[in-house]
């Protein structure tokens, strides 16, 4: 990697003027200042038509909403209220994964259930989104029914290695402190892992 | 006679007062930040994904989200680091879902038109160039130099936008300048 001056750093954000500056040290401040301005290019392009048509379309009617649930996939999400010491269990384990045995939704071979629980004190909506999710959100949405801050929401997933995040209030991503195993998700961050075990075993 | 009201024009109205009149109903309201902030948001998505088709999409869902969710806005004054934020998400999600046969880096900035002036090739040749060069650091290091040296957020706006400490960031732009000298040193 490059060395830069300390110098030129401080050129660089306006900390000091640029006119202290060696020749070498001049040639590295206008190198990069090119790359901002050639970076600064307005792209061609517009998606107002496409923002303003999407949100001037009226809010659906509950039929065609149901209509819609009934003829797409989705994963099932079961809330429950453990008691406390499970819950607070639960919340240490962060994600459990939980051999299924006796009354409960209809379960495949190659699926398995998972828990999701966090703990976000005031947030008002809390999702996980994940590759089952085609990190898209909406479809695993935890609740928290007691208002204590701890929110929860199991579902069923095929057998196998997920990777997930919390989404809290539509817009801030947070990864599983609790998870235990990570990876990276390409942005400098990092996806918490899921494993989930067939419930036939 | 009442002398007849004058409606502030999109220049006058501050961040939060467009979201107050969106939030009491006013949808048009919203072609006021689009128009506001969306080429800043293009060229910032555009610069992430190298691609202005992914960035389109990302700017494009990201709005949608912020006008669905513009009530969680908690503060309208900071408008602007929120939606970068909010794309800044969208961005990572498509960088998490895409492989790595999906797009060619190579091809992400358009190809200079031969009915365009010397001038304008140039700069479609030197944008290529840094583009490239851009693609070759990390994310995080690609995120820091653009909305610092191209978007010309403050590093608190880029607080605010990514989440992360004022100090991490300073240190991310500078690793990120020095990344970028180090790649541009490195193209033909």
């Amino acid at each position: 990697m490059s060395h830069i001056d300390p110098q030129v750093h401080r050129v660089l954000d306006g900390e000091i003027p640029a006119d202290g500056l060696n020749a070498a040290q001049r040639e590295q401040l206008a190198t990069l200042t090119r790359a901002a301005h050639a970076l600064s290019a307005v792209p061609h392009a517009s998606v107002a038509a496409r923002v303003m048509a999407e949100v001037r379309r009226p809010p659906e009617s509950a039929g065609v909403r149901l209509a819609r649930w009934l003829t797409e996939r989705h994963a099932v999400t079961i809330s429950f209220r453990p008691v406390w010491s499970l819950a607070l269990a639960a919340a240490l384990a962060a994600v459990a994964v939980i051999p299924g045995h006796g009354p409960g939704p209809v379960i495949g071979d190659q699926e398995g259930i998972a828990q999701f629980v966090g703990r976000f004190p005031g947030a008002k909506s809390v999702d996980v989104v994940g590759s089952f999710t085609d990190w898209r959100s909406g479809a695993v949405v935890l609740r928290d029914d007691d208002h204590d801050g701890i929110w929860r929401g199991t579902v069923v997933l095929p057998v196998g290695q997920h990777e997930y995040m919390f989404v809290v209030d539509g817009e801030r991503w947070v990864t599983d402190p609790l998870a235990g195993r990570y990876v990276d998700d390409g942005f400098g961050r990092q996806n918490a892992l899921l494993f989930v075990q067939s419930i036939a075993r | 006679m009442n002398a007849p009201r004058v409606l502030p024009t999109d220049r006058e109205l501050s961040d939060p007062e467009v979201v107050t009149r969106i939030l009491s109903g006013d949808v048009e309201a919203f072609g006021v930040v689009i128009r506001r902030y969306e080429s800043g948001l293009l060229r910032y998505a555009t610069r992430m994904l190298g691609h202005p088709d992914a960035a389109a999409d990302a700017v494009a869902e990201g709005l949608v989200r912020a006008y669905r969710h513009l009530a969680s806005c908690r503060d309208p004054a900071r408008l602007k680091s929120w939606l970068y934020r909010i794309v800044g998400n969208r961005c990572r999600s498509h960088l998490a879902r895409r492989s790595a046969s999906d797009i060619s880096l190579d091809d992400a900035p358009p190809l200079p038109d031969p009915s365009d002036t010397m001038a304008a090739t140039e700069r479609a040749e030197q944008l290529a160039l840094v583009q490239r060069a851009l693609e070759t650091i990390s994310p995080e290091k690609r995120e820091a130099f653009v909305l610092k040296h191209v978007e010309g957020l403050s590093y608190e706006e880029m607080a605010e936008a990514t989440g992360e400490r004022i100090p991490t960031l300073k240190m991310r732009v500078h690793r990120a300048r020095a990344a970028l000298l180090e790649a541009l040193k490195e193209e033909p």
